[in-house]
């Protein structure tokens, strides 16, 4: 069995059938180079042939007598689990053979593995359907019949566009239908969202934090907007890679690096983390992303498993992991502004008065609002104070008023120590109290100074020893500004700690009393206020002017930063650098890189390399994403993964046929696309087969076009096509469905807010990581924190409940039956226009009695509600 | 290669109920992909209840007594011990607020913080010198939840429901329950499938009468609409299944719908807890405004597990920003912990005592664990306040096939530096071999790996089994 989409769950890949690479994928995590448990290394023929602890592992020509296949066959070994009959027979049949082995000190040097191999031309074979038939002729088998024009017309507007056809699209032709839908702004719209799975394309950092990139949109932008207009993949690769490097001054080729910092971000790692090695390894952290992602989305190799340890299955060593992070050594995450030096220059001058002019009004606002706001923040504390008078601890510590109370205690001098204050100011003390019962001591003279490591010491001595319980003070009474108030203090008597900021409340556990506007508006004369409001104009005048400064790109994209050097780390640890290293491509593909001296020409050159003709992965990967696109499952079942422990190719020469042809007719993914969808393979019949599923369940030879499940964003999009609601505007800004909470929270809130404005493409969305459920979420919509090269299909009873009940499908089923009631005057004619904007079909006699049947009782949302449920809505057939 | 499942044979009547034939036979071949991994060796415990306590509740305040820090109060730490805190603030050591004393048979130490579940401490296993991957929130808590330091991997729920199946068909197998307070921090991402299918994704249980999200329609339509729409659906989806015989698929959808509709009957039942004693009511405390939300969880808990649902995993505490909702005490010790304590500490020695009245401890793995610990030093000179600390800190276990009353691991003498470092991975370990699964074993192919819940780490923790 191989890789299989079952509706539950996705099932563990092929295994190889070649039994060296069987054993190294089972059998060499612990008889292999790292761990030779038993003394038995089975990565290497001598390995097998000296065997372990307990005798020879093989004996060449008789599996019988070979110890390792009677462990195998009796299910003893691999502890992970019983090898299955085609596995035990491949390893059988090996031995009997006569065991032999390329030696392959697997990760060390290049090897010979199908995916590194040159792509070559099979001949006598000119058409994907030749290459399809052969194969499935070997088995006894051929395709279905071909659909009919309706199941045709449906499967295509779907895989090309993500969208239905409207009824009257059924009446053109195949062909006609291939040209406009490969031509229209949707066909971009529904395979960008694909790459945006690939590249992990979220529109929030992820973790705790999680703030908003409001400016990455541009980046979804540039990928819709370069598929619809076929830009080379060649292209599509370098300015992913290098877009700022080769057209710096570009905004629309910058945003196309937004690429390398689509995957999440850790912020408080990165930046706020006082711990140096943690910080080092956050940004570990970071290249690891970088190289992960590139080597994934365009290789389809794993290069990270190297990271620590050489490549248990594929032949890429630890350095080779290090020597590619070196390539992003200056890429950094982060918001970037783009234009020329001019216009930055331009925007420059023109900003600086206008923000110098802004703080003189706002300085001239706070010299009437200040001592008015702290006036009545003064009052507001004191009576917060004593409302709060019976509780054990006082009120937060404040500019405006501080009263601590304690055991009174007889001294005669008194220290006020002051460890923290707001701000990078010097602290501030604007007057500090002691009182014995009430009664105010004036009889006392302070020194102020600051001892070495800057603690302010306000130290008071009493003319002679009196009993003091209380302590008052304040920062800034008259205009309540926080910068160098107070935080942190104590209070020494005669050296003995009496009071301190421990004894107050946290702010964060109190609702502290704070002051509005408009409390300090009503506090103002008529006179006053009109100068206030003179000088509220001043500052919206002057806002304006600086919203019209001249613009330049702001995104979310590779943000430069200062080049590092780069280490081999043993082991991934941060603290074990070995060796610094140049940038340096994949060994096991080979390859020149032209010794460069920036780090942005090294950059450039990497992308140069990957976009090559000579680079034997490079095409196929694409090739096989877009072949997987149309059939569910890719020539390769792990779109993301070429190495050992992925997927062989079910029809390996057929690969190679269409990334020769990619190549030989511009990288053009129209064509491919084109090439595609003309084969009979793509227009046979999804019906069953019982004789060729008993042979080839998987569906791996195509004996039928598999139906597909509705993605999460082609169900919203389509339930708003039918009703006629669907925006069919592109680009621009992304709408919310979930929104950052107030207040200081990182959690993203579920909007549910239904509308004309949220009306557009689902691959519009503002994309959160780890937001509030959405609709969208039991449909297997992932959360962008890790790549999805292929979505999981899953059917859960959660996924009912939404289909049924959530709001979206309510709202959206009364739509349809306004507009079902607007085009149609009778029952009848209403339930053939639902059936065909649904289903594309006319609805039968009895159907159309049973729908009226339905309607005799129940409305006409309801009937709706139902198809919008039903399987024929939700597969494409 | 034991591979026994934990499911009951429902299937054959179900089988029956969807018409048998092709469809039928399309079920049964989707059913055997689609069953469970299965158990590696006999279980011990078949449920999991998690308590995950968001932010990082301070070790040596609570359970791990450190006399050494009352008698090095003030002192700065020097040497090796020198501390590095999150904020970088530099602090002296500070003693803690709270009184330690022996608790039960077995005489395991326990602040006056945590009263009641001081009584519990003979069923309780505790692990001090817990450490953690990271000193930051994000990391830490998707390593509490996931096993990774990363976003998006799959919780520790979904890898139990992906290993095990479902033990009700009628209820999801992972359930969620946040606390009132709000989310933790970093959301769903806790209880994400990551590249799990999404059957494995923990479901959130929220209000008493509509648990789930979308469990029932809208007020505005009736129950006979609902029926009748269901029943026009199921006609709908089996004519259409007719006319593309043995798409497995198909069949399984109509299956979902089934199970949905018995979730709507079923979900109910078990949240209300109309049939519950005044005094079992009173012993989570749920007659206190203070202790009955999360009261209402812990007891929520023990009737999920009761009613078969694999894991549940409880947040006392909610996400970060003003006020404090979690246990972040880095302003305030005594008042941040002795608040969040009197949510905490009734509620859980009740489920505690709960479940091993009703003998559902001996299926059931009771895990309690927090992002990190907190530092020795105070966070700032003369501050109230402990900084993160990821080098050492405690969780604790209760369940069948453990050694009750017992504490496993320790720290050094200020609670700084785990002795014997007990690692995340290797409490995962753990309680996935109680649940009869070995964590080397229960893998799933993502983009070139075999992934794990413990990626390439983890021991079982054998001392501490019985």
């Amino acid at each position: 069995m191989r890789w299989i989409l079952s509706s539950f769950f996705v099932l563990l890949p092929a295994l190889a059938a070649d039994a060296p690479a069987l054993l190294t994928q089972k059998c060499a995590k612990c008889h292999g180079a790292g761990a030779l448990l038993s003394d038995l290394d089975v990565t290497t023929r001598a390995g097998l042939l000296k065997g372990g602890k307990h005798g020879p592992a093989i004996v060449p020509g008789d599996s019988a007598k070979s110890r390792l296949y009677q462990l195998v066959s009796e299910g003893k070994m691999p502890p992970g689990g019983r090898l299955d009959a085609a596995e035990l027979a491949a390893i059988r049949s090996w031995i009997d053979a006569g065991a032999t082995m390329a030696d392959s000190s697997a990760s060390k040097a290049k090897r010979s593995w199908w995916a590194f191999e040159t792509p070559r031309k099979t001949p006598g074979f000119e058409t994907i359907d030749a290459f399809l038939l052969a194969k499935l002729k070997e088995k006894g088998l051929t395709y279905n019949p071909k659909a009919d024009h309706r199941t045709l017309i449906r499967r295509l507007y779907f895989d090309l566009t993500g969208l239905p056809p409207n009824p009257e699209d059924y009446n053109q032709s195949y062909e006609a239908a291939v040209d406009k839908l490969l031509a229209s702004p949707q066909y971009g719209e529904r395979w960008g969202r694909h790459w945006l799975d690939v590249v992990r394309f979220g529109e929030t950092d992820g973790g705790e934090h999680n703030f908003e990139r409001f400016n990455a949109w541009p980046y979804r932008d540039w990928v819709i907007q370069s598929i619809n207009a076929d830009k080379p993949y060649t292209d599509f690769i370098r300015e992913q890679l290098a877009g700022d490097i080769l057209f710096p001054q570009d905004p629309k080729k910058v945003a196309a690096t937004g690429f390398l910092v689509a995957g999440p971000w850790d912020s408080v790692s990165a930046v706020l983390n006082k711990d140096e090695a943690l910080r080092e390894q956050a940004r570990y952290d970071e290249l690891d992303d970088m190289v992960t992602t590139t080597a994934h989305s365009f290789l389809a190799m794993t290069v990270n498993c190297a990271r620590c340890h050489d490549h248990k299955f594929d032949p890429i060593p630890t350095r080779d992991y290090y020597r590619m992070t070196a390539f992003f050594n200056a890429v950094g995450f982060g918001e970037r502004e783009v234009g020329t030096d001019e216009a930055r220059a331009a925007r420059e001058a023109y900003l600086k008065p206008l923000r110098k002019q802004m703080d003189g009004i706002k300085a001239r606002l706070g010299d009437i609002d200040d001592p008015v706001r702290a006036r009545l923040l003064l009052a507001k504390m004191k009576a917060f104070d004593q409302q709060r008078a019976a509780e054990p601890r006082r009120i937060p510590v404040n500019p405006v008023f501080n009263r601590n109370a304690f055991q009174a205690i007889t001294a005669k001098q008194f220290r006020f120590v002051v460890t923290g204050n707001n701000g990078k100011a010097a602290p501030k003390l604007a007057y500090v109290e002691l009182l014995p019962a009430g009664k105010r001591i004036d009889n006392w003279t302070g020194t102020a100074a600051a001892s070495a490591d800057q603690r302010q010491v306000l130290t008071i001595d009493l003319d002679t020893p009196a009993a003091v319980s209380e302590i008052r003070f304040a920062s800034d009474p008259v205009r309540g500004s926080a910068t160098g108030s107070v935080t942190v203090y104590r209070l020494e008597a005669d050296g003995k700690e009496v009071a301190s900021s421990m004894d107050h409340v946290n702010r964060n556990e109190v609702d502290v009393p704070s002051v509005a506007d408009e409390e300090v508006v009503a506090q103002l004369s008529a006179d006053i206020r009109s100068k206030r409001d003179a000088v509220l104009a001043e500052i919206r005048a002057v806002q304006q002017q600086m919203n019209q400064a001249p613009s330049v790109s702001v995104l979310y994209a590779a943000k430069p930063r200062d080049p590092e050097k780069s280490y081999l780390l043993e082991r991934g640890n941060v603290r074990r650098k070995t060796e610094e290293l140049t940038p340096g491509i994949l060994s096991a593909v080979g390859g020149d890189l032209p010794a460069t001296a920036t780090s942005a020409e090294r950059r450039l050159a990497l992308a140069n390399w990957i976009a090559d003709k000579r680079n034997p992965l490079t095409a196929r990967v694409m090739v096989n994403r877009i072949w997987q696109g149309h059939f569910g499952t890719g020539i390769v079942g792990t779109p993301s993964d070429f190495g050992i422990n992925g997927d062989r190719p079910s029809h390996p020469e057929l690969l190679d046929h269409l990334a020769i042809g990619f190549m030989e007719n511009g990288w053009s993914m129209k064509w491919l696309h084109r090439q595609i969808v003309m084969t009979d393979a793509y227009r046979q019949t999804s019906a069953m087969n019982a004789k060729a599923h008993a042979v080839d369940a998987g569906n791996r030879l195509l004996w039928h076009m598999p139906m597909k499940r509705m993605d999460a964003e082609m169900l919203r999009d389509s339930m708003l096509a039918v009703t006629g609601n669907l925006s069919l505007q592109g680009g621009g800004p992304s709408y919310l469905l979930q929104k950052k909470g107030g207040g200081g929270s990182y959690i993203y809130a579920a909007l549910n807010n239904d509308g004309p404005e949220v009306w557009r493409r689902a691959v519009y969305r503002f994309v959160v990581r780890g937001g509030e459920r959405i609709m969208m979420d039991s449909f297997d919509c992932p959360d962008p924190s890790v790549a999805t090269p292929q979505r999981a299909v899953s059917n859960t009873p959660v996924q009912a409940l939404t289909m049924m009940n959530h709001e979206f499908v309510i709202k959206q089923a009364g739509l349809l039956a306004k507009r079902l009631e607007s085009g149609a005057a009778t029952g009848d004619a209403r339930v053939q226009r639902a059936y065909a904007l649904l289903f594309g079909r006319e609805a039968t006699a009895s159907e159309v009695a049973r729908a009226n049947r339905f309607l005799s009782k129940q409305s006409l949302t309801a009937l709706c509600r139902a198809l919008f449920n039903s399987n024929e809505f939700l597969y494409v057939p | 290669m034991c591979r026994k499942t934990l499911r009951k044979p429902t299937r054959r009547e179900l089988l029956w109920e969807i018409g048998g034939g092709l469809a039928g036979l399309a079920l049964a071949q989707m059913e055997a992909k689609a069953a469970p991994k299965g158990t590696h060796h006999t279980p011990k415990a078949e449920h999991l209840i998690m308590i995950s306590l968001p932010g990082g509740i301070s070790h040596i305040d609570t359970f791990d007594y450190k006399p050494e820090l009352a008698r090095n109060h003030g002192k700065e730490t020097q040497g090796a011990n020198t501390i590095k805190p999150f904020f970088g603030k530099r602090g002296t050591v500070m003693k803690s607020p709270w009184e330690f004393k022996q608790y039960g048979q077995s005489g395991q130490w326990v602040s006056d913080m945590l009263p009641h579940l001081a009584k519990r401490v003979d069923d309780i296993t505790f692990l001090h010198g817990m450490v953690s991957r990271s000193n930051a929130h994000g990391p830490a808590i998707f390593q509490m939840s996931t096993g990774f330091i990363f976003q998006g991997f799959p919780s520790v729920g979904s890898w139990i429901s992906y290993g095990l199946g479902p033990g009700n068909e009628n209820l999801p197998s992972f359930v969620v329950l946040p606390d009132a307070r709000g989310l933790p921090p970093c959301g769903v991402a806790n209880w994400g499938n990551g590249f799990l299918p999404a059957a494995h994704q923990g479901v959130i249980f929220g209000e008493e009468k509509t648990p789930i999200a979308d469990l029932r329609p809208p007020a505005s339509i009736s129950e006979a609409e609902q029926a009748a729409t269901y029943d026009l659906l199921t006609e709908l989806n089996e004519e259409h299944l007719k006319q593309n015989p043995g798409e497995d698929a198909l069949v399984a959808r109509i299956k979902a719908y089934q199970l949905a509709a018995r979730m709507q009957v079923t979900a109910p039942e078990v949240t209300s807890i109309a049939g519950e004693t005044e005094a079992t009511k009173a012993s989570y405390g749920l007659n206190d405004p203070v202790t009955r939300p999360f009261g209402y969880n812990c007891l929520l808990a023990r009737r999920l597990v009761e009613k078969g649902v694999r894991c549940v995993q409880l947040f006392n505490g909610g996400h970060f920003g003003a006020p404090r909702v979690n246990w972040d005490a880095h302003e305030d010790l005594v008042a941040n912990h002795s608040k969040n304590a009197r949510v905490l500490d009734q509620p859980v020695a009740a489920l505690l005592a709960d479940l091993k009245q009703r003998g559902l401890l001996s299926k059931t793995l009771v895990v309690f664990t927090t992002e990190f610990g907190r530092l020795p030093i105070s966070e700032g000179l003369g501050e109230g306040g402990r900084d993160h600390n990821p080098e050492g800190y405690t969780s604790f276990m209760v369940g069948a096939g453990l050694k009750p009353g017992i504490a496993f691991g320790s720290t050094d003498e200020l609670g700084y530096k785990a002795e014997r470092p007990i690692t995340v991975y290797d409490l995962h370990a753990t309680l996935l071999h109680l649940m009869g699964i070995d964590h080397t074993r229960l893998t799933f192919y993502h983009n070139g790996l075999n992934r794990r819940l413990t990626d390439v780490h983890g021991h079982v923790i054998r001392e501490i089994l019985a």
